[in-house]
């Protein structure tokens, strides 16, 4: 969606990458004194979610800037680290969680490329693997259209060997980082799902074949790549359409390239359901056989979990045997029963992924 | 001015018009034919006059009560002959709402009449006046809302058949779909609850299935429970929540019987409880036995223990 309004905290002081983010947006922003202004605004409209997707508050980060990844208890989770650069998103997606998690869901960019390097410095000095992304509160990369600081980031990043970057995002936007010297420590990765999935809940964002196309661009300038096919819908036929997915996947970029693919299938909030009913009124993705899992999100059936699971996995396994793919946020039965192993120790998943990560991208191996 | 009382001739009432009825109960009227003839009237019925008759504003059930007891004649409130329709409509609800509270049904089709003077706002404002109790202008809403259901809608929820919150959730359907269910609710028996899962199941099959509601509820296997002569409401109920159920959510329902059939087979009766986990998302079954002696703890342990060396526990822990 286009940013059709845009908010400033006046607070901010004037810089080169306001300026540059005011002038691609091409609109004046309103200086405000509060977020208040904000929430009024997107509030008073019947959709306050659509409204938010059009709406930019650009402001700086008033919390943590690095933060762990906030996991639920019974699930067992990768141990990722977020740097919260923003909020929210302008794509629209019908199950995208950020609909219901914040009140109400602000499109932010947290101006500050000095306090974001400051945080990351403390991160690059210390003795241990970190896999950082941007794409827990936001696609990581709506933003390289608009702002420097994708490009920044990945520039950043180059220059340390304890850290991988991972860009997540379900856009094309990465011209502006193809000609950078990235030394492999940025992971570009896509979430996939089917075309259907694409057409039918994911408004907005680029094609299959668009996402594909740009990874191939991405691999054949260096770039570390990951994929991340969640969350699964499951639906009539659906198993070859993922496994179709997967043959374009090898079809577009060498398995060499692939850092990890994550798995995880659709999982939601209670509340979210009546988000979807409302404002994509032709999905029916909430119509599968769900129970209230133990973190009280409402998730598939288990049984249709690990069905789906294990012939998606021996799909990829059969293009890429040794590739490293793992899920996220499923337990002990579902990896024992889908990979014949669970990470067990608290800890582990992260662990195998920092080797993955570290063997693929040029990272410490003695912090290993 | 007010009201006078006077004497009227029974047969001056316009008995056809009832503009001004609101509960539309068909109770059995001779205990107050009764109490009439031996305590007179103690609520005075009230009329308007209108084109030398009079029309009922409140005590329908009265006359009915008198036209039973051989009355001819009855005393009455007569309203002032400047007195406007609302005032009248005002004057009926409040001598029923003074008496009792309003059945949803009664509130439905006051808030109807209300509606036509004033808005939902000003409903709710005087609502403590009209009802005799707060409504708040949401509330209001929906009963204007599901007031402007067809009259098989608000019959059923005068006879109980339909909640007032599932007739809400219907409001939002098409005009077919809503038809369908008034058709199908006036044949079962189900508690609010049960009514609104009901709803929510159809509907939810029906998106998924991309199927309409009224070809749905044409499925045969329904139409089989539906109108089985041998079932009673509440039997017929039962079946069909179970059958949605299973449309609902085909593969829980299939693991949820297996798993019923493999336990039920094994051989611990009423003695030992054996649950297994909820929605089956954890791996922990519950196995629970009580005993009151140590000679019972060990007949129901070897219960246990027997039963262990079987397959059929092994094939529940492992599916």
């Amino acid at each position: 969606m286009k940013i059709e309004t845009v908010f400033i905290d006046e607070a901010l002081p004037k810089t080169y990458e306001i300026d540059y983010l005011i002038s691609k947006v091409k609109s004046d922003p309103q200086k405000i004194k509060s977020i208040k202004t904000v929430y009024d605004f997107i509030n008073e409209c019947d959709d306050p979610i659509s409204k938010a997707k059009q709406t930019l508050y650009i402001t700086e980060n008033k919390g943590a800037v690095i933060r762990e990844c906030p996991g639920t208890s019974f699930y067992t989770c990768c141990d990722y680290t977020i740097l919260h650069t923003g909020t929210f998103c302008n794509m629209d997606c019908s199950y995208c969680i950020l609909q219901a998690y914040f009140h109400p869901p602000v499109l932010q960019y947290f101006a500050g490329l000095n306090t974001i390097a400051q945080s990351l410095k403390k991160i690059f000095n210390q003795q241990k693997l970190f896999r950082i992304g941007t794409g827990e509160y936001t696609d990581s990369l709506i933003w390289e259209k608009i702002s420097l600081l994708p490009k920044f980031l990945v520039e950043t990043f180059a220059k340390q060997n304890n850290c991988v970057l991972e860009l997540k995002t379900k856009t094309i936007n990465i011209e502006s980082l193809l000609p950078i010297d990235h030394n492999g420590k940025t992971i570009l990765s896509w979430s996939l799902n089917t075309p259907g999935i694409i057409n039918s809940q994911e408004r907005g964002t680029a094609s299959l074949r668009a996402r594909l196309d740009a990874a191939k661009r991405a691999e054949e300038k260096g770039f570390r790549l990951a994929f991340h096919f969640d969350p699964l819908i499951i639906y009539p036929g659906c198993e070859n359409q993922y496994k179709k997915v997967i043959k374009l996947i090898f079809q577009h970029v060498r398995k060499e390239s692939i850092v990890w693919i994550s798995i995880g299938s659709f999982r939601f909030m209670p509340k979210l359901k009546q988000i979807i009913e409302n404002r994509f009124k032709n999905s029916t993705i909430c119509y599968g056989e769900f129970i209230l899992g133990l973190d009280n999100k409402m998730r598939y059936f288990k049984p249709l979990r690990i069905k789906l699971y294990k012939e998606i996995i021996s799909c990829i396994k059969e293009y890429a045997p040794d590739l490293f793919v793992y899920f996220c946020m499923e337990d002990e039965e579902v990896w024992k029963k889908c990979m014949g192993f669970f990470p067990n120790e608290e800890g582990e998943l992260g662990h195998l992924l920092d080797r993955s990560a570290a063997k693929l991208c040029g990272l410490n191996p003695n912090l290993l | 001015m007010s009201d006078t009382l006077c004497e009227i001739n029974i047969r001056d009432i316009d008995l056809k018009d009832k503009r001004y009825k609101i509960s539309f109960s068909d109770d059995d009227i001779t205990f107050l034919a009764h109490t009439i003839k031996k305590a007179g009237l103690t609520i005075l019925p009230v009329v308007r006059p209108v084109n030398n008759k009079f029309i009922i504003i409140s005590g329908f059930t009265t006359i009915r009560a008198l036209i039973h007891n051989n009355e001819t004649k009855v005393i009455v409130c007569e309203t002032k002959k400047g007195i406007t329709d609302y005032q009248c409509l005002l004057k009926s609800i409040l001598s029923l709402s003074i008496q009792r509270p309003l059945t949803h049904y009664e509130l439905i089709i006051c808030t109807r009449r209300l509606n036509q003077f004033i808005d939902k706002e000003q409903i709710a404002k005087k609502s403590g006046a009209i009802f005799n109790t707060e409504l708040n202008a949401r509330f209001v809403e929906d009963l204007l809302t599901i007031g402007a259901l067809p009259e098989s809608a608000l019959k059923l929820i005068n006879d109980s058949y339909l909640s007032i919150k599932s007739a809400r959730r219907l409001t939002g359907f098409d005009k077919e779909t809503i038809q369908s269910f008034l058709s199908f609710f006036s044949i079962i028996r189900a508690s609010n609850n049960k009514q609104l899962e009901i709803i929510l199941y159809v509907m939810e099959i029906c998106a998924r299935d991309d199927i309409k509601p009224t070809d749905f509820f044409n499925t045969k296997s329904l139409k089989d429970i539906l109108y089985d002569k041998d079932k009673d409401s509440v039997l017929k109920t039962k079946e069909i929540r179970t059958w949605l159920y299973e449309k609902r959510f085909p593969t829980i329902f299939q693991t949820q019987q297996a798993t019923l059939k493999k336990i039920t087979s094994l051989k611990f009766g009423n003695q030992i409880k054996f649950i297994p986990p909820q929605n089956f998302e954890s791996q922990q079954y519950t196995i629970s036995f009580m005993a009151k002696s140590f000679k019972e703890f060990n007949k129901k342990a070897k219960m246990l223990t027997d039963e262990s060396n079987t397959s059929m526990l092994k094939e529940i822990f492992n599916q």
